[in-house]
């Protein structure tokens, strides 16, 4: 009478990438065929998303097995999906490659992407989420900007459902009777239990960014088009804080502040390696602010792997 | 005189109850405790025993309360002795059937059910053991989850052996399963609340239809005399079967205290036997029976398969009638015709006599839900079901462009509809699109150039195109045959096959998912649902034209939000 558990598909949560990079709470299928899950901090359970943005890294490393693409697109909340293509998907390499080609020749486009979460651990226990790209495609603003209401829609529900949490207990009964929609109760449940307590505040302005991008002149993509080209040139480093507002200057390119670091670690003559906080502070005099330089310095050591972390505190170049 | 012979008669007990030892052992170990531990042999006795019965790995006998329960872990049912405790295992939960019981004069909460061992692995090398459920752990125990069970103990009765869980059992969820079943209450619940689970209820309902009928045992070997009928309260209305006489009338308001619910097809269906108590019940409140039928007709997106008794009224759209030759060799004439609501659209079939135009106005009363090409259609048996209405129940329906807007959501988790029209966004473009071949016999895919009934075969070429659409809640298939599979890409079929023959098929796929993915779309066409998930066979799709602004400012309005 029973015939063997099946695993639905799961849907393609809309997601902004500022709440996907905050998200650390991974959720681990057991068993054959069992999804594997991101818990966000406003309790979207992730196992497969529908985002999109502008290309702003992309490359190809070679390994043992084939190659592997991996690269950022970043969205109008500023923060950025990082995705990979993995050796095991030889149907996408084609497309990955004909998107390299153009990428390399200094063009930028906007993408939409869906993907299925991962995430890896690194070994002082943080956790580092991303994409595998499932299906992806070059698009015209329309279709990002209808992605982006969307996703603003989709984001709204979830701080919506977040703050009818606050006043009740932590359990499926009260969550429901809250007004908590079913969907989202499991990812709430363990959300709270997992994160402590934060600022909603950060996501809505990144959904009423998203959502002035959608109802204001279409010159506003096009700056993150044109800003992210120039971001390619090294030289110009410091055009775009004129021309963003202070809202927007965690979206500045990330590229000119991991030049700033690089460039503060290789100009050390301490063997030892450079304190972190002489790098922030040489970022923060560079125009960049502290959050930005602070996440750069983990970037460039857990996911670009361009610098160590010998001993706690102190920064090398990885040769 | 050797020990051997000096503790013979202690090694002759010991040998009762030990038979494999070695007397030379026996002996020795006598000789200690009679040396080393100042017993003399006749109190040294039971200790030797119990020494050499855990030597040779028989169970001990333990006093109650003295020694530490050890726990025992195992993989397997076939693993467990009869009186074992303190159980650790794994398994798989495939019922949850909560119910009241009197333990020692009290009503307690109880719950029964299935459990499979081994529950990683397919069904087939699985078994499958009854439980009860003593210490209320239905929030864990959900049907279709994976849990581990620990301190739980084995029963057995009558040469079946089943696992008891306790109240100090500890249940831990390894996988998720469905929905928890809720916990019964004395309280009667109502029909809408009753029809989500199978299991045991208590219901406060007046019966709306009552009438004998026959069951014929599939094996010939007779008849069973059963009742069947409608039960309704102001929440909606349920069909019941008896397979005791009831002793009340149509009208009547009843308490019936345990009820089971059990699903014939796709609808649930109230089953009472002898163990139900059935009785009359005042409250004058409590709404009368006209107004009972009256909130109990069906508008054709309510059918589910097999239904009965249905009250629906609908407008016809077609009418033909077709004659067929059965298998006793009678002539018989089958009428059916597609019908719609301001609900949607679905077939009807007629076994009598009715002849209706286009656009005609049916009320039909005691029709029944079948199955057919997996949406729900009507079915009457007699005229008397029929009524051809003089008065429109509504302005007449253009049967052209009637198509009933659901969301996605509501499709998904719905039951099968025609004639509906739906928003999502493609997020799949899956590679079995493009030209397929079909078996010319049951037109049925052919797989490698072979049919799964029909072998090998010149397949007839077709066109379609599959993807998954999803509004980040929900998702469903989304299958597009040939006509609509053309004008979405403004080719032939014919055109399909050359561009893939000259490009190759990923080039042609790589051409759809530029064209779709990612993009918001709206279909027209019908859905069929079952425990699968849902699909949809659209007739037409296109890109949603809405704008982003629009699209932006109802966002805004909806959350309350302000730039």
């Amino acid at each position: 009478m029973m015939n063997q558990v099946r695993f639905s598909r799961q849907s393609a949560i809309r997601i902004f990438a500022q709440e996907y990079s905050d998200a650390n709470l991974p959720l681990e299928g057991v068993g054959e065929y069992a999804p594997s899950f991101i818990i966000t901090k406003l309790g979207a359970k992730v196992n497969r998303a529908l985002f999109g943005g502008v290309i702003d890294r992309f490359e190809r490393r070679e390994g043992d097995n084939g190659p592997t693409y991996s690269g950022h697109l970043r969205d109008a909340t500023g923060g950025v999906h990082r995705f990979q293509i993995a050796p095991f998907q030889p149907e996408l390499h084609a497309d990955a490659e004909e998107l390299l080609a153009r990428f390399e020749s200094g063009d930028r486009f906007l993408m939409m992407m869906i993907g299925r979460a991962r995430w890896f651990e690194s070994d002082d226990g943080g956790i580092f989420t991303s994409f595998r790209a499932e299906e992806f495609t070059t698009v015209e603003r329309s279709v990002y900007v209808n992605w982006l209401v969307e996703t603003s829609a989709a984001t709204l529900r979830r701080l919506d459902a977040y703050n009818s949490s606050l006043e009740s207990e932590n359990s499926v009964e009260s969550l429901k009777s809250a007004g908590v929609p079913e969907d989202l109760i499991e990812g709430m449940i363990l959300a709270k239990n997992h994160y402590s307590s934060f600022d909603p505040e950060n996501y809505k302005v990144g959904v009423l960014q998203s959502l002035s991008m959608a109802l204001s002149s279409n010159s506003e993509i096009e700056q993150m088009l044109i800003s992210t080209e120039e971001s390619t040139s090294p030289a110009t480093s410091e055009n775009n804080s004129q021309t963003s507002d202070d809202v927007k200057s965690d979206s500045k390119p990330s590229g000119d502040v991991d030049e700033v670091i690089l460039n503060v670690i290789r100009s050390s003559p301490n063997p030892d390696g450079v304190p972190y906080d002489s790098i922030v502070l040489a970022c923060v005099e560079a125009g960049f602010s502290r959050e930005s330089s602070e996440d750069a310095i983990e970037d460039l050591r857990d996911i670009k792997c361009e610098i160590i972390e010998p001993r706690f505190g102190f920064f090398q170049i990885l040769d | 005189m050797t020990d051997k012979e000096r503790y013979a008669v202690q090694i002759a007990l010991v040998k009762e109850e030990c038979k494999e030892v070695d007397e030379d052992e026996v002996a020795k170990e006598f000789e200690r405790y009679e040396n080393e531990f100042l017993i003399p042999p006749n109190d040294a006795v039971r200790s030797v025993i119990l020494k050499f019965q855990k030597v040779s790995g028989k169970e001990t006998e333990s006093f109650p309360g003295t020694t530490a329960r050890v726990e025992k872990k195992v993989d397997r049912f076939k693993e467990l002795g009869s009186d074992d405790k303190n159980v650790t295992l794994e398994v798989a939960v495939v019922t949850y059937v909560p119910r009241v019981q009197m333990v020692r004069g009290e009503e307690k909460q109880i719950a029964f059910g299935w459990i499979e061992d081994n529950p990683w692995e397919s069904t087939d090398k699985r078994e499958r053991w009854d439980f009860k459920d003593w210490g209320a752990h239905s929030e864990n125990l959900r049907p279709n989850s994976i849990v581990r069970l620990e301190g739980v103990s084995v029963n057995e009765w009558n040469d079946k052996r089943s696992i008891n869980i306790n109240r100090g059992s500890r249940v831990t969820v390894l996988r998720e399963g469905g929905p928890a079943v809720p916990t019964l209450s004395d309280e009667p619940v109502s029909i809408e609340k009753a029809s989500e689970n199978e299991g045991y209820v208590n219901l406060l309902v007046r019966i709306i239809s009552l009438k004998p009928d026959v069951i014929t045992k599939r094996d010939g070997s007779g008849t069973i005399d059963i009742f069947r009928g409608t039960l309704a309260d102001s929440s909606g209305k349920i069909s019941f079967l008896s397979w005791v006489p009831v002793d009340h009338k149509v009208g009547d308001l009843v308490k019936i205290e345990g009820a089971m619910i059990r699903k014939f097809r796709e609808t649930p269906e109230v089953n009472v036997n002898d163990r139900t108590k059935i009785e009359k019940f005042h409250d004058s409140n409590f709404a009368n029976i006209e107004d009972l039928s009256k909130a109990t007709t069906s508008r054709i997106s309510d059918l589910r398969n097999g239904m009965k008794d249905v009250i629906v009224t609908v407008q016809v759209e077609s009418w033909q009638s077709r004659t067929f030759t059965n298998s006793d060799g009678e002539e018989k004439i089958v009428r059916s015709g597609d019908v719609m609501d301001p609900s949607g659209r679905c077939r009807l079939t007629a076994w009598c006599e009715i002849e209706p135009k286009t656009g005609d106005f049916l009320h039909l009363n005691g029709a029944r839900v079948q199955f057919w090409q997996g949406s729900p259609d009507l079915v009457v048996d007699n005229s008397e079901q029929i009524q051809n209405l003089t008065e429109a129940p509504w302005d007449a329906i253009n049967p052209e462009n009637h198509w009933v807007q659901i969301t996605l959501s509501d499709l998904v988790n719905g039951g099968s509809r025609r004639g509906v029209k739906t928003t999502g966004t493609i997020v799949a473009v899956k590679n079995d699109s493009g030209i397929i071949e079909r078996c010319p016999e049951c037109k049925r895919i052919l797989r490698d150039g072979s049919c799964q009934d029909h072998g090998p075969q010149h397949g007839v070429e077709d066109l379609r195109l599959k993807f998954v659409i999803d509004d980040g809640i929900n998702n469903a298939s989304l299958i597009l045959g040939k006509i609509p599979s053309e004008k979405f890409l403004s080719m032939t079929q014919e055109e399909v096959k050359e561009q893939i023959s000259q490009r190759g098929k990923e080039d042609f796929i790589a051409l759809i998912r530029n064209k779709i993915l990612a993009r918001k779309v709206v279909i027209n066409g019908r859905s069929l649902v079952d425990n699968q998930g849902a699909m949809i066979l659209a007739e037409n799709i296109h890109l949603d034209t809405s704008t982003n602004e629009d699209a932006a400012n109802l966002v805004m309005e909806q959350w309350g939000v302000l730039l």
